[in-house]
């Protein structure tokens, strides 16, 4: 890992997006913020503000709908992804966390595995905390974790850059980088922690977590966050970590293509059997195992960390008002 | 390689805000607008699932000309030619009220000003109509009679600022769910929630207080609030003085209403009737909201009258946070009623009867225009049963599957000379064309929607249509011109709009450039309004003072009796929308209802020995049908429910079109079933369209 000093962020993307395509999150004028292609002759200055894209950097690597076969002629047809080589530029703490705890989920995937070995990450420490983030007390944020990007972007009075990777450093050959100071750890931890602290006390949301593996959460509380969820699939949509997906079979000329759609637990469909059985049968139940999956130890267990990274997109996006944030607090008895 | 396209939801009238994901040619996925004022960065499931309605390998992309029964695909020339001709044919045949146009709520105001401009301009004909006929017509009509203007009041910021939120037929976490999730915010903050509706919904098991009035006593209820209100002194007296015309004539009309009766006829208990009538007199903002739970009914005009009579009464208008709120069911069907598609009215509500209007609109044209009055929808489909009608051209809508009583709209349709569609999928109306015309979807064009609460918004092309569909309007022009009309060839969207605010006073300081910068304005939008309109009737009413108009219950048309024991409703589903036609193409929407249901109360089903699931044969006196029995206390025992989404058990078969007399809307909210069980394990039959349902089961 080398820091280096970074005269200007422009720089550093313009040289990045001469070799390959390269996106960075901005906002559209009609009050979205999406990742956008950015070319390399783009003087508009990099703005990154403190809000997180509303969606996630997941689709890149594992995208809503995407082809998996064909059927033609009686035979079936594999269809590969081919993706070109691109940057995502100024990925947050959360979501790098997020696609770590995807690789594991996703290491046997080739096609998911074929978009990450196109992908070069540009990570960014948070100078503050976005609104509702609560990534430091979930320990994937607001600085981001060791080796989770190639390059990583660090706030302060001057930018200063991280290279943490070969992909890294080959992508960077060629700029004139001069090296950080040797106490440039001590003003990154002191930005880490301001940052935390804006996020508030954690112990409300461990407590939540606490009662939920302890089995101290009663059945009324599910019940009534229950019909507060309109099953709209908003959460397993712009969740980083979600990774539930459907067949759906389109006809072609003569046959047809199979592809791999998001499907969302909370649809009361999703646990349905053809018997019948549903294994989640009312709303609370669904709620309840949705909040499982991110926040049980045997996730933790199986894929190191829980399935929650602190992102906050759940509480924007859900119309019922019942994201991680509020569900944690209400599941501590706060 | 992903781009994001800033566009507008094409469901529901809320009108959230979504940027279309592109890769490629295609749609694969939708992103939330986190700064859009409505939605907020929110979706519901309909919203979420865009990708799967738009998707291209189940569009029309050939036009299809029909001949011996079976449609083959022809060359735009070839079937503009034949249109032409065949409307040609029934103009010379039946002169121009033997022709006519129904446009569609879903489609951009673009559309819809050329489609009432084809009508009036090439077809010379007032007969231009739309489905706001089966939605909100009597909100148009009875707000028009009461205040003089029939859209939202306000707008939907301001159920934040509401300290009590009143729901009055409207399932609005499943119908407008982004409107629904404001509502459960504004209570969690604090305010109070009050929902009547026959039906236990989602909101009315969250709010603080549900009165579950036996269907079609809206007016009953309505009344019975006002007497307490006007006995008890809690009306708004400098409010009536003020900005009321005759409060006296109502005052005396609930001052002779017994409470009691009301109390029977509605099924709603006395102290109820006070906490409510207390708690919404009282309310510092009160937002009202109602849905089809007003409007489909007979007296749908009389419902929407006595709702306005409430507010009104205890000044719950012309205020942040308050207003009069008619939440409309299509992502413009307030759109299509502004741009004038409907029989009485110009673009803007300029009634074609004023000789002003028509001619301003003759000069502007440069053509000559009707006089004689038009035909609303269902007046054309009289009007073919009776063989005076002969040609029609349908844009986007299934009447077929929508419309009360089904074999009659299919047996008018099918006594046309000719019928033409113009849709993006093989709807059942679409079915009994002569001729289908491929239609470029929302997110294939450039254009505006105007959501419910009267606020025009841009949608942007983000993919070219697939095949060789095209714009509703680049088809009427080329129509038009082969009638020998070249006024409809405009180069783009935006000339279609310019021109439209051009003719239209209340849109007169819009632009496509503003509505840009402005997330969209609220109309009137005009030089004393340059940025808008959030707040309608502040300081005075388009009547100037608001009319109080005394009204009475008016029981449904028909009501359970010996034969047909269950009074019926019908609802929507949360993740359906229309026909179906866009939300059943998602594989996990089709996945959680897949089937028409008949929903039923337990007891009911005990009573008649029913499990969940079972198979039942629903009937009326127009029709039957098979489904399966879903038991729930959703429904009271002895009504009844069922969603409309569903062709293979379509509830349309079942409604009543006794009809509302100044709107004509039909009464879709209340008739009188029967229900017997089908054999434990036999499947209900699925109806297939082209055959009568008497005749089959």
């Amino acid at each position: 890992m080398n820091a280096y000093e970074l005269n200007s962020v422009e720089a550093l993307r313009a040289h990045l997006a001469a070799d390959r395509r390269l996106y960075e999150p901005r906002p559209d004028g009609q009050g979205g913020l999406h990742w956008q292609t950015v070319a390399a002759d783009d003087a508009q200055a990099f703005e990154p503000g403190l809000e997180p894209p509303p969606f996630s950097a997941k689709a890149f690597f594992f995208p809503e709908r995407e082809a998996m076969f064909r059927f033609e002629r009686g035979r079936f047809v594999a269809v590969e992804p081919e993706p070109e080589a691109f940057t995502l530029f100024g990925l947050r703490a959360c979501d790098l966390t997020a696609i770590a705890y995807q690789d594991r989920f996703f290491a046997r995937d080739g096609h998911y595995q074929a978009r990450r070995e196109a992908a070069l990450l540009v990570g960014m420490d948070c100078a503050a905390s976005c609104t509702g983030g609560f990534c430091a007390a979930l320990g994937s944020g607001p600085a981001v974790g060791d080796g989770l990007a190639d390059l990583v972007l660090i706030p302060g009075a001057s930018w200063r850059l991280l290279v943490n990777t070969a992909a890294g450093r080959a992508a960077v050959s060629g700029l004139d980088l001069k090296p950080a100071p040797r106490d440039w750890t001590r003003a990154r931890e002191q930005t880490r922690q301001q940052a935390a602290a804006e996020q508030g006390d954690a112990a409300p949301l461990l407590a939540g977590i606490a009662a939920l593996n302890a089995g101290r959460v009663p059945p009324q509380t599910w019940e009534a966050l229950g019909p507060r969820c309109l099953g709209c699939s908003g959460c397993t949509s712009v969740c980083p970590t979600c990774s539930c997906f459907a067949p759906l079979d389109l006809p072609t000329d003569g046959g047809l293509r199979r592809e791999r759609v998001w499907d969302s637990c909370l649809y009361e469909g999703f646990q349905k059997e053809a018997s019948g059985h549903n294994g989640s049968p009312s709303p609370g139940d669904r709620v309840r195992r949705y909040w499982f999956h991110k926040f049980g130890d045997g996730f933790k267990r199986e894929f190191g960390r829980y399935g929650c990274v602190g992102c906050g997109r759940c509480d924007r996006v859900c119309p019922g008002g019942i994201g991680a944030r509020v569900v944690l607090k209400r599941l501590g008895g706060a | 390689m992903i781009e994001v396209v800033p566009s507008i939801c094409s469901y529901c009238g809320v009108g959230c805000g979504l940027g279309l994901r592109v890769q490629g040619d295609r749609i694969i996925g939708v992103e939330p607008q986190s700064g859009h004022p409505v939605s907020q960065g929110q979706l519901c499931a309909k919203g979420w699932s865009t990708s799967f309605a738009v998707d291209p390998a189940q569009r029309l992309v050939h036009p299809l000309i029909k001949e011996r029964g079976a449609f083959r695909e022809a060359g735009w020339d070839e079937t503009l030619d034949l249109v032409a001709e065949k409307f040609r044919e029934a103009l010379a045949d039946g002169g121009p009220t033997a022709v006519g146009v129904i446009s569609c709520a879903r489609a951009t105001n673009e559309d819809n000003y050329a489609a009432q401009k084809f009508a009036r301009a090439v077809l010379k004909t007032h007969n231009i109509d739309h489905c706001a006929r089966i939605c909100h017509s009597p909100s148009v009509a009875g707000l028009a009679r009461t205040l003089g203007s029939g859209a939202m009041t306000n707008g939907i910021v301001d159920i934040d600022l509401a300290d009590l939120i009143l729901v009055i037929g409207a399932d609005v976490t499943e119908n407008h769910a982004m409107i629904g999730a404001r509502i459960l915010r504004a209570q969690d903050r604090g305010a109070k929630l009050i929902v009547v509706d026959p039906r236990k919904t989602r909101l009315a098991r969250l709010a603080d207080w549900h009165l579950q009035l036996r269907l079609g006593t809206n007016i009953a209820l309505i009344n019975g609030l006002l007497h307490i209100i006007f006995a008890q002194g809690w009306e708004a007296r400098d409010f009536l003085d003020r900005r009321c015309a005759d409060a006296d004539a109502l005052r005396r009309h609930v001052a002779g209403i017994a409470l009691d009766e009301v109390v029977a006829l509605t099924g709603v208990p006395e102290d109820q009737l006070r906490a409510v009538a207390h708690a919404y007199s009282h309310a510092k903002a009160a937002f009202l909201a109602y849905g089809m739970g007003i409007t489909q009914f007979q007296s749908g005009t009389n419902n929407v009258i006595a709702v306005s009579n409430l507010a009104l009464s205890c000044g719950q208008i012309g205020r942040p946070g308050t207003g009069i709120n008619p939440l409309r069911g299509q992502n413009n069907v307030q759109g299509a009623c502004d741009m004038g598609c409907l029989p009485n009215v110009f673009p803007g509500y300029q009634d074609v009867a004023d000789p002003a209007h028509a001619a301003k609109f003759t000069q502007a044209w440069n053509t000559s225009l009707p006089t004689a009055p038009g035909l609303t929808s269902l007046g054309m489909t009289k009007a073919a049963l009776a063989g005076d009608f002969r040609a029609l051209m349908i844009l986007g809508e299934d009447p077929v599957l929508t419309d009360p009583d089904q074999n009659h709209v299919a047996r008018s349709l099918a006594a046309l000379d000719f019928l033409v569609v113009v849709e993006t999928a093989m709807t059942e109306t679409a079915k009994l064309a002569d001729v289908v015309l491929p239609a470029a979807a929302f997110a294939e064009k450039d254009g505006s929607f105007t959501n419910c609460e009267r606020r025009v918004q841009r949608v942007r092309r983000a993919v070219p249509p697939p095949g060789e569909a095209r714009t509703d309007w680049q088809i009427l022009g080329a129509l038009a011109q082969r009638l020998g009309q070249p006024g409809l060839r405009w180069p783009d969207a935006e000339a279609i709009f310019d021109e439209m605010v051009g003719l239209s006073p209340m849109f007169s300081a819009m632009s496509y450039a503003k509505l840009d910068r402005h997330h969209g304005l609220q109309w009137p939008c005009d030089g004393e309004h340059p940025e808008g309109s959030p707040l309608l009737h502040a300081e005075r009413f388009p009547l100037g003072k608001a009319r109080l108009l005394p009204v009475s219950q008016v029981a449904p048309a028909e009501v359970p009796d010996a034969d047909y024991p269950f009074a019926f409703t019908t609802h929507r589903l949360h993740f359906h929308y229309g026909c179906g036609s866009m939300t059943r193409r998602s594989p996990l929407l089709e996945r959680e209802t897949p089937t028409g249901l008949l929903f039923m109360h337990p007891d009911d089903g005990r009573g008649m020995g029913l499990r969940e699931g079972q198979g039942v044969r629903v009937s009326s006196r127009r029709g039957v049908l098979e489904t399966r029995v879903h038991l729930t206390d959703d429904v009271p025992a002895g009504t009844v429910a069922m969603p409309y989404h569903f062709k293979e058990a379509p509830c349309n078969r079942l409604t009543n079109d006794a009809q509302d007399p100044s709107t004509k809307m039909p009464e879709l909210k209340a008739c009188a079933v029967a229900v017997t069980a089908l054999p434990p394990g036999q499947a209900p039959r699925r109806l297939e369209f082209d055959e009568p349902a008497h005749e089959r089961l």
